[in-house]
């Protein structure tokens, strides 16, 4: 028997509670009743509750729910889990057998309990029953010395042990001969509607009394159902359940699950995307009036396999503005119309992922010509072309066959919904909405040439990764692209494998050093493009491995020599550089020097070889093949080639290949472990051998400047970078190690992970987005600070990214402070609110822009009372307030200052200092990458609602729509005193923390990030987290 | 400016300094090695049953590293007090006492050469070893929680628990248990309630990350002085690591870390991991089992308890050695009467640069927050 898997499903632990036990919450009844529903206590009439057998917290740990759930969460919850982890083709998983057992063990322990319900063991005769039914037993008997209990009945002690039942405080209670209690009340937890609006909605039939959570724990379309309305508000729920009721809403359950949480009926109208003008079109679409919001949703969710409610959905979460856009005229019908073809055969809800995640990034980014028509990056003939020629899906593929006749871009538009159906990496969905990031960061006076677009369109299938460089850097024109582009497909065609893998190592990692130089604006902007050409420009035509050393070199030098005005530096020199622009202050300088140490750090645990040395042997070398030049001093630099040393083998050869057999073999790193260029020197060599010589340090010059880029990025916490020192060196640009892998330009992956043998893992492709790689190869370092919790893959190496990626070198003092004042005002204007019905009008609907509905009624009912929204405003992420207080302060300057002292205060800052603490500089300064979501890697806070978890490529959404981290710890430095160039230091290590303490129980549990971030900067604040770096800063 | 040291070894000793100089294209190199502090060594000897021997001297080892002899600073048996060479030779005076005197048990000299006789005939002593030869000792558990584990979940914490208690006298325990990731269940304590409590806390699930556990597991032993062990217990193979064994291995090696593992799982069930399990154990100094069942755990268990109480524990300062690389180190008994036993130590180490302070507190909060 096994365990099931629980990803993302961290089973909590409990402390242990000891002889004397605390009832576990407030909010417990105590349940002296049976456990069937009771109406919950005063202020909650209408709220009907359920009984959960055993203490919560032991519920809790098995049914897979984070243990800082509230109450109201718990029911959801568990419908969420039990219908995704509770069955598999057609089978119940482990995860609910043992559900289901353990609520049987509970209830065999509640017969133990007394009225109070407490189960109590004063002595060995009194325990006894109670050892037992714990599936334990005392060896030696009980009551005699060093007796401990230890495991009779596997099945039920391990029920006992995975529920936290205190064996350890019972055990030590009779061998003390001291009571032993234990509270064991059953638990009331709110419920949806009424327990039997549920349970008579059910298929499933049981002899006997049947409870909710019975019910719940054998009917998975019930459950998918009541996770379900649980993400709506509350009018919408009361609106499907008394429109004909829960039974005959369960068909539609998976697409209310995917696509119904945007769904929100206020007053008796479904709130359509668009507004009130369009609601005649949803009518025509839908076949019912919003006026009529049962038959509405109903019919939405039933129509065309779901696509309609997918349409709906993603419609709903871009701003209002853009669903102005797309909903205006005949729009609304006509994307829809061709939405729903490429989709007919398929179904929107089937698998366990929404599937409109192309629609809504395509929404989200869809640029508008100043007359209202779709942006078109080129012109619609480069784009008849693009669509002719990519590859799609047949529907697609029938959809654009017409696409020479077309004259408008609304064809193009709709050829792209249509296209948004069919994940793909080099769809034209995807080349459009590159090339429109591009033309978006460049402005309307740079925008792409036809010429361009259509050169990036042809090589987007093989390139897209790297064009994010041009959405971040929109200083680089055409000339810029188009040199990029033949550098890369000139050394994309060495013949030789490994000539290849070195000159594409070698282009990405000097590329990847004038990324870091120009995104720390140490790179002018003028000398962009000059620098930029001369990284890339030397690659073309290279295919030897003298003139790839030479070309490296070069490439180097000019990334130098833009960023510091001398194009040779030591390497310590470049170290210098990379750790951040030279600083004058003792905070500015602590940081600098901690940085660039890292950096060190992880070169030296890389056993890299210095740049000095290859460049003193390679310059040496080249002296002595044109007779002059010592051959003495070259022999050190010659053994230090030599100092690196495989890590000692545990297997042989023989068992690798047994064992690992498609696992890479290091080819890479042995040629340099038997390259010995001592001999060469000594003898000395003929020119041509010495030429080969110098041909051999090409390798060599790779890595260092690879393990630069990796040392760049390191995440916090690291240990691969560490401790693996083949990790750098391993790095298989050429696809080589993988049979048949294409993606070599590509994001790279993570791949050799679990396979013992096989040397440790490594990245495969290429540099591009290598901070996201390397926190993903790092993040299952960071230890969890919750027993059973795990750490959250889907959202990890977001959050790491956005504390590694950007840096704050040139915030000012207003402008961390602002960044502290506009979340305060944020907070102001809502404690106002309570008071100010005007006001709280206001407040809700900015706060509409970025809240899912079931959060915004919440919101609205704390901001009745001031002790309800003061007890809620923790529950409000700081990236709500900022734009609260930022969109505030847009939409009425004239009440900017009146809300309280930080409303006021950022008012005066704002007139000193207007362009430090603008909005615009703040977003750019502590917003976060969107790579996915914007398709830039440039930072900014994009304002946009939680997103759902989606599949593939659109992973990393559940990631970029977290924006609040920096804005948090901003304020948290401003608050506590350090300066602004600290938080180089502490947001990376702040954040690490963070993620240790996240305690979520499902992929789109975002509170439970908030909670860790919160938790993380108390810790701090009162010295209980120590770096010591900051803390020399903070003394200073 | 680049500084290593020998991690693992006792800070704050630091002997020498010698610079080593080396040109490079932009001139003489800022690198400094810091030239050492002292090896630490934790050796085993057993007869050809597995049975230990006790009661040797200082001058019965001879140890070198990279074949350059070394002279041996301080030495230290079982959890005796550890002493320098002088207070050793002040001790050997009053070796006349008879080994295998109250003080150690029973525990039996080379000069008597006879061994202790196992319930079962492996070595494994019958009853718990005495206080004085525990003491001194940092043990980690590392408890695997993940899916493979369901069906010896609670017989392997029985285990477990019963090993906790057995080492009642032993400095200190530190519990904690793995899956994907790491979770420091109870840092290093003496309180046993507070490990047992870690113990039946554990809930299984998810993947296996043995070997990137075990590293940050290494890690925090590494910041302790003295003899310091992990002991492993893994139901099956890792398919979630991105570190491989070797590396982790030779960071024990380098920490002075000793690791056991017992498997729960039999050698030939499993090929790769019983590989690793062997010869990563063996190279720091430890031992793998490989048990059949619950039973066999405890024995395991029992085992590893006989061999951390009967350690000898001895350091040196290297002479000047050039190699910056692996070094080896071999231990060998001197006299014709001691060449019939087998010495177990790691057997070598690698030279670790000294981690930055933040780092290292970073990744080893539970050692950080009771280092000693």
């Amino acid at each position: 028997m096994k365990l099931p898997r629980r990803p993302w499903t961290p089973i909590p632990a409990f402390l242990f509670c000891l002889s004397v036990c605390i009832p576990a919450h407030a909010w417990s009844s105590g349940g002296t009743g049976p456990d069937g529903d009771v109406a919950h206590g005063a202020g909650s009439a209408a709220m009907q509750m359920v009984s959960i057998p055993g203490p919560l917290r032991s519920f809790m740990r098995m049914a897979g729910i984070s243990q800082e759930a509230t109450p109201e969460e718990m029911l959801p919850l568990l419908a969420r889990n039990v219908s995704l982890h509770g069955y598999q083709v057609g089978s119940e998983t482990e995860y609910l057998v043992l559900l289901r057992r353990y609520v049987q063990f509970a209830q065999d322990l509640r017969q133990l309990a007394d009225a109070q319900n407490a189960i109590h063991a004063d002595n060995c005769e009194q325990a006894a029953k109670l050892v037992e039914v714990l599936g334990y037993q005392f060896d030696p008997a009980c009551g005699e010395k060093n007796a401990y209990l230890v495991t009779a009945n596997a099945e039920r002690a391990f029920l006992a042990i995975d529920s936290g039942f205190p064996i350890t405080g019972l055990e030590d209670a009779l061998q003390k001969h001291t009571p032993f209690a234990y509270s064991f009340p059953a638990t009331q937890v709110p419920v949806l509607f009424r327990s039997q609006d549920w349970t008579s909605a059910s298929i499933w039939r049981h002899k006997g009394d049947m409870t909710l959570v019975d019910v719940m724990l054998h009917d998975q379309e019930l459950d998918r159902l009541y996770w379900a309305l649980s993400k709506n508000d509350e009018e919408t729920r009361l609106v499907l359940r008394q429109s004909r009721g829960l039974k005959s809403l369960l068909p539609l359950a998976p697409a209310l699950e995917f696509y119904g949480s945007q769904v929100s009926v206020r007053a008796g109208r479904v709130l359509v995307p668009g507004g009130p003008d369009t609601e005649k079109g949803w009518e025509e679409l839908v076949g019912a009036s919003p006026n009529s919001p049962g038959e509405f949703i109903e019919h939405m969710c039933a129509r065309d396999h779901g696509w309609l409610a997918a349409y709906f959905d993603a419609l709903s979460r871009v701003s209002r503005e853009q669903q102005v856009h797309l909903t205006s005229g005949s729009r609304l019908k006509q994307l829809y119309d061709v939405y729903r073809r490429a989709g007919n055969g398929f179904s929107a809800t089937r698998g366990v992922f929404p599937r409109n995640a192309d629609l809504l990034v395509l929404f989200n980014r869809m640029q508008w010509q100043p007359d209202g028509s779709p942006y078109i990056p080129g012109s619609l003939n480069e784009w008849k072309e693009i669509l002719s020629q990519n590859y799609s899906p047949k529907l697609v593929r029938d959809w654009v066959r017409d696409a020479r006749s077309w004259d408008s871009p609304e064809q193009l538009l709709m050829s792209l919904v249509a296209s948004s159906c069919f994940t793909s990496d080099d769809s034209p969905l995807q080349i459009y909405l590159t090339l429109s990031a591009i033309d978006h960061a460049r402005g309307p006076e740079g925008r792409l040439s036809e010429a361009t677009v259509r050169l990036l369109a042809a090589r987007f299938a093989e390139f897209h990764s790297w064009y994010l460089v041009f959405s971040e850097f929109p200083a680089l024109n055409d000339t810029s692209v188009t040199q990029f582009l033949n550098a890369a497909e000139s050394v994309s065609g060495i013949s030789s494998p490994a000539m290849r893998s070195n000159a594409m190592g070698a282009l990405q990692g000097n590329i990847g050093l004038w990324e870091i130089l120009a995104r720390q604006q140490q790179i002018p902007e003028a000398k962009m493009n000059a620098s930029w050409q001369g990284v890339v420009q030397p690659f073309v035509g290279v295919s030897a491995s003298v003139p790839l050393f030479e070309a490296t070199r070069a490439s180097l030098r000019s990334t130098l020599g833009a960023a510091s005005g001398e194009a040779n530096l030591s390497q310590d020199q470049i170290i210098e550089l990379l750790a951040g622009p030279a600083q004058q202050s003792f905070a500015g300088r602590r940081t600098h020097d901690e940085i660039a140490q890292r950096i060190r750090s992880v070169l030296d645990d890389q056993r890299l070889v210095s740049l000095d040395t290859l460049f003193g042997l390679y310059d040496g070398l080249d002296q002595m093949a044109h007779g002059s030049g010592e051959k003495d001093p070259l022999i050190p630099l010659a053994a230090s080639l030599r100092e690196f040393e495989m890590p000692r083998a545990i297997f042989s050869p023989g068992e690798k290949a047994a064992w690992a057999p498609a696992i890479y073999t290091s080819r890479h790193t042995e040629l340099q472990v038997r390259t010995d260029l001592t001999r060469v020197i000594q003898s000395p060599g003929s020119p041509a051998q010495l030429e080969a010589a110098r041909g051999q340090l090409t390798p060599f010059l790779r890595d260092t400047l690879v393990g630069l880029n990796y040392a760049y990025y390191e995440p916090p916490g690291a240990q691969v970078l560490h401790n693996n020192p083949l990790f750098v060196r391993s790095h298989d640009f050429s696809g080589t190690s993988i049979l048949g892998y294409g993606q070599v330009w590509d994001t790279p992956t993570l791949v050799g992970i679990g396979v013992t043998a096989g040397g440790g893992a490594y990245l495969i492709g290429s540099l591009a987005n290598l901070p996201y790689a390397l926190a993903t190869a790092e993040e299952d370092f960071i230890a969890p600070e919750n027993v059973q919790a795990l750490i959250w893959q889907a959202a990890g190496p977001a959050l790491l990214v956005d504390a590694i990626e950007p840096r704050w070198w040139d915030v000012s003092p207003a402008e961390l402070h602002a960044a502290a004042l506009y979340q305060r005002m944020g907070e102001e204007l809502l404690m106002d609110a309570t008071g100010n019905a005007e006001l709280r009008g206001r407040v809700t609907e900015v706060l509409s822009d970025l809240m899912m509905p079931r959060r915004l009624e919440m919101t609205e009912q704390a901001l009745q009372r001031p002790a309800d929204a003061a007890a809620f405003m923790p529950q409000i992420t700081p990236a709500e307030k900022f734009y609260l207080a930022a969109e505030y302060r847009r939409l009425y300057p004239e009440q900017a200052a009146t809300w309280g002292a930080a409303s006021k205060e950022l008012d005066d800052v704002a007139r000193s200092n207007p362009s430090e603490v603008s909005v615009a500089r703040l977003s750019k300064d502590f917003g976060v990458p969107h790579p996915t979501l914007e398709q830039t890697n440039a930072c900014a806070i994009v304002n946009v609602k939680p997103l759902p978890a989606f599949s593939g490529e659109d992973y990393g959404l559940v990631g970029e729509s977290w924006e609040s981290s920096n804005l948090y710890w901003a304020r948290l430095a401003d608050e506590m005193g350090y300066p602004a160039v600290s938080l180089n230091l502490l947001i990376p290590e702040l954040s690490r923390h963070m993620i240790a303490k996240i305690f979520a129980t499902d992929i789109e549990d975002w509170p439970a990030i908030l909670r860790a971030m919160e938790q993380t900067g108390d810790e701090f604040r009162k010295g209980g987290i120590h770096l010591a770096a900051a803390s020399t800063i903070a003394q200073h | 400016m680049r500084f290593f040291l020998f991690v693992g070894l006792c800070s704050g000793l630091v002997a020498a300094v010698a610079s080593l100089p080396a040109m490079t294209a932009q001139g003489p190199s800022s690198r400094i090695f810091v030239n050492v502090v002292l090896v630490q060594l934790n050796v085993a000897v057993t007869d050809h049953n597995g049975s230990y021997i006790t009661g040797l001297r200082p001058e019965n080892f001879a140890v070198s590293e990279d074949k350059i002899p070394e002279k041996i600073a301080s030495f230290e048996e079982g959890g005796a007090p550890e002493g320098s060479i002088r207070d050793a030779e002040m001790a050997k005076k009053s070796v006349a006492a008879p080994a295998g005197s109250a003080a150690d048990g029973g525990a039996q000299t080379a000069a008597q050469a006879t061994t202790q006789a196992s319930e079962e005939g492996s070595g494994i002593a019958s009853s718990p070893p005495p206080v004085s030869r525990l003491a001194g000792a940092s043990v980690y558990v590392l408890f695997d929680t993940s899916d493979y584990m369901y069906r010896g979940f609670v017989f392997a914490q029985d285990a477990i628990g019963g090993f906790v208690r057995s080492m009642e006298e032993a400095n200190k325990i530190a519990f904690y248990s793995y899956s994907r990731n790491l979770s420091r269940a109870t840092p290093l304590t003496t309180d046993r309630t507070a490990v047992m409590q870690g113990v039946r806390s554990t809930v299984a699930g998810d993947d296996a990350a043995l070997y990137n556990c075990l590293l940050l597991t290494v890690r925090d032993a590494a910041q302790l002085r003295g003899r310091k062990a992990i002991v492993v217990f893994s139901n099956g193979p890792d398919n979630a690591s991105s570190v491989p064994p070797e590396d982790v291995e030779e960071l024990a090696q380098s920490t002075g870390t000793i690791i056991y593992i017992i498997s729960t799982r039999l050698a030939h069930d499993e090929p790769v991991s019983s590989a690793v399990f062997e010869r990563m154990s063996k190279g720091t100094g430890g031992k793998a089992y490989f048990a059949k069942d619950w039973r066999d755990e405890s024995t395991a268990f029992a085992s590893i308890r006989e061999d951390l109480a009967h350690l000898y524990t001895i350091s040196y300062y290297p002479k000047l050695n050039p190699n910056r690389g692996w070094r080896t180190i071999s231990v060998k008994l001197v006299g014709k009467e001691l060449e019939k036993y087998r010495v177990r130590t790691r057997d070598g180490y690698r030279l670790q640069e000294q981690v930055p302070a933040t780092t290292q507190a970073a990744d080893g909060e539970a050692a950080a927050a009771d280092p000693h």
